[in-house]
């Protein structure tokens, strides 16, 4: 599928498709699942570009989306390759080809639509430049870079190339936070004045170890000379790159970057300050901070909204990861995880009666009233808000609504939800956070910081 | 019944102050009561559930929103004889044969049907109904060994109406075998 605004006829596409289902139902067989064969007109022929843990996340995904020929499969590690290839192979019932090296596989390899780079962040750049420049669309994980230039650079990319570049926050695709963004804080203004947000992803120690012990299996390790090649000092860089400074942003860009993502998209502004404090509270020897909290203040056309948002490495306690859009009529808690979620009406607000009965909201039940405190001055407590929730969730992976509009975009068929100069509009601020934690100073943000 | 009440039953429209055609329906409706009970017990061991999720009406349907739902359906591969909730608690009795359990297991669906239908039929009722009877003693002991003393009562009720139904057995009617 070397044109892919053209080549596809959307009747023909909707007529493949339909027949493939009905005769996957009548066999008992997903045989829509299946890639497409290399041939046909409509396939995309797709590389995989780093087959490391997010690279299989990414693929499970794709094998649910129809049309796709996995080409080529591209990893440094013979391990990740040969698995990633085995993946493909039992996916699509015909082989795909394997390189090491991703200039050799942009070299050999013709005929290929898009490619999907899921290689530690401080390739993220480089690849995505790489394949632009190829002339292929590019699917690439987040965080765009573990630089700001490195992110400068593929947006100008992006744009030279003409080709498309979508950025993995895959909640920009979510169906639910779709929802909540386009009804519930835009359409029926729900929140009244946005005035706070909270975020946070704190997880546990134990989720937070280094990945591998001493012993390595013999079948995992990566030659050195050729970890050094790319970048990589030993094994241990190699499989724990998150945690090293010239490899990657950290908590922070790791984990983060999700959330923060959504304070700019939702907020539609960027933020004009950070405030930042970071430090090693238990993993001493790390590079990176192991928990980060920090501080956005937002000048929004409704007024000025304060961000806050943490990072824990050492300790889950506190729910997890979800992000909370506080305002004065109401405040959405939303979340990945559906069951993290949930919408509380303030007190005085006006009623959502309405909106229930329209199918914006359901009711959620009152949990039960606890006893009254002795040690609380109850004048000078707010009646609890009343609860809310969404509809209705959705029942796919949650990296697939967004891979699933990037190859609906290479088709023509649709607008991308992130691509790289709006990831890179709200990445930005987070390239910042990391130097005010250090300095220990705030960072008013200037058009030199957030600019292309 | 004794001969002298069935002789004075012969030709007269009741008897012992029962009317005959009110006792024929008497055994009719248990006969019924207990066969659609032990068939549907038996067929429900093939139920199941799975997930399902259809997209919601109003506006959040726009967005692809789908709202879960559990779908009830019947298949060979859910047969499940023992709840395995109870399963476990059987299994850690000591008074339990550990061999007959599984046995157990695998037959309770299938004999509940075949029972139920016998009955149903007509078809040795008496005999059917003894059966029936025992199995749910054997359900009532292992009910007793867990402590589950609420459905111990609940199968006294059912042994209540078995032993009404086989009282009511010159009464049956519309049998296929009335021998045994």
């Amino acid at each position: 599928m070397n044109q892919p605004q053209s080549s596809i006829n959307r009747r023909s596409f909707l007529s493949k498709t339909a027949a493939g289902a009905g005769a996957g139902l009548v066999l008992g067989a997903p045989n829509i699942l299946r890639a497409a064969e290399p041939g046909a007109a409509d396939t995309i022929h797709v590389a995989l570009v780093g087959f490391g843990k997010q690279g299989e996340v990414l693929f499970n995904c794709l094998k649910n989306i129809p049309g796709l020929h996995f080409q080529a499969v591209c990893d440094i590690s013979p391990f990740n390759l040969k698995w990633g290839m085995g993946q493909v192979r039992v996916h699509q019932r015909s082989s795909a080809k394997g390189y090491a090296d991703i200039d050799e596989m942009l070299a050999t390899e013709k005929g290929l639509d898009a490619v999907v780079v899921a290689t530690p962040d401080f390739w993220h750049s480089p690849h995505t430049v790489k394949c632009l420049e190829a002339g292929l669309n590019v699917y690439c994980e987040k965080m765009m870079s573990n630089t700001i230039d490195g992110a400068r650079a593929m947006v100008h990319a992006m744009e030279k190339s003409g080709k498309l570049c979508q950025i993995g926050h895959q909640r920009r695709s979510n169906p639910r936070y779709r929802y909540v963004l386009d009804q519930l804080i835009n359409g029926q203004k729900i929140c009244g004045q946005i005035v706070n947000i909270n975020g946070q992803w704190n997880r546990s120690l134990g989720s937070s170890q280094d990945i591998g012990g001493e012993k390595l299996h013999a079948s995992t390790i990566v030659p050195t000379d050729v970890l050094n090649k790319y970048g990589f000092k030993d094994m241990h860089q190699f499989r724990n790159w998150r945690t090293y400074r010239d490899l990657s942003g950290g908590p922070i860009s790791d984990l983060g970057a999700h959330q923060i993502d959504i304070f700019s998209w939702f907020l539609g502004v960027a933020p004009k300050s950070v405030y930042a404090s970071g430090g090693n509270d238990y993993f001493k020897e790390r590079e990176h901070f192991d928990n980060v909290m920090c501080i956005f203040e937002y000048d929004t056309p409704q007024g000025n909204v304060r961000a806050f948002y943490q990072v824990l490495t050492t300790t889950s306690a506190g729910g997890g990861f979800w992000e909370s859009f506080m305002g004065t009529e109401a405040t959405i808690k939303i979340s990945e995880i559906a069951s993290s979620s949930a919408i509380y009406r303030e007190d005085g607000a006006p009623k959502w009666n309405h909106l229930v009965q329209k199918g914006y909201l359901i009711n959620k039940p009152a949990p039960p009233k606890p006893p009254p405190s002795a040690d609380a001055v109850q004048a000078y407590e707010s009646k609890p808000p009343e609860g809310f929730d969404l509809p209705g969730g959705f029942n796919k992976p949650a990296h697939q609504p967004h891979l699933e509009n990037f190859f609906a975009a290479v088709r023509g068929k649709a607008k991308l939800n992130c691509d790289a100069r709006h990831a890179f509009e709200s990445e930005a601020p987070i390239y910042w956070v990391n130097p005010s934690a250090l300095s220990k100073q705030p960072i008013i943000f200037t058009p030199e910081h957030l600019s292309v | 019944m004794s001969n002298e009440a069935e002789e004075s039953c012969q030709g007269k429209k009741s008897c012992c102050g029962i009317n005959n055609l009110a006792l024929t329906y008497g055994a009719l409706l248990l006969r019924v009561w207990l066969g659609v009970r032990a068939i549907q017990t038996g067929i429900e061991k093939y139920s199941g559930t799975t997930a399902s999720s259809k997209v919601v009406d109003g506006p959040a349907g726009e967005y692809g929103l789908t709202a879960g739902d559990a779908v009830k359906n019947y298949a060979i591969e859910n047969y499940h004889g023992v709840p395995s909730a109870l399963m476990k608690k059987f299994e850690a009795e000591p008074m339990m044969l550990k061999f007959g359990l599984p046995l157990y297991d695998k037959i309770l669906g299938p004999v509940l049907i075949i029972l139920g239908v016998t009955i149903l039929l007509g078809l040795a009722s008496r005999t059917s109904l003894f059966l029936l009877g025992l199995l749910y003693v054997s359900l009532t002991w292992g009910l007793i060994l867990i402590n589950q003393n609420d459905g111990v009562a609940w199968l006294g009720t059912h042994m209540v109406l078995i032993t009404l139904a086989l009282m009511l057995a010159d009464h049956n009617r519309l049998t296929i075998l009335k021998k045994w």
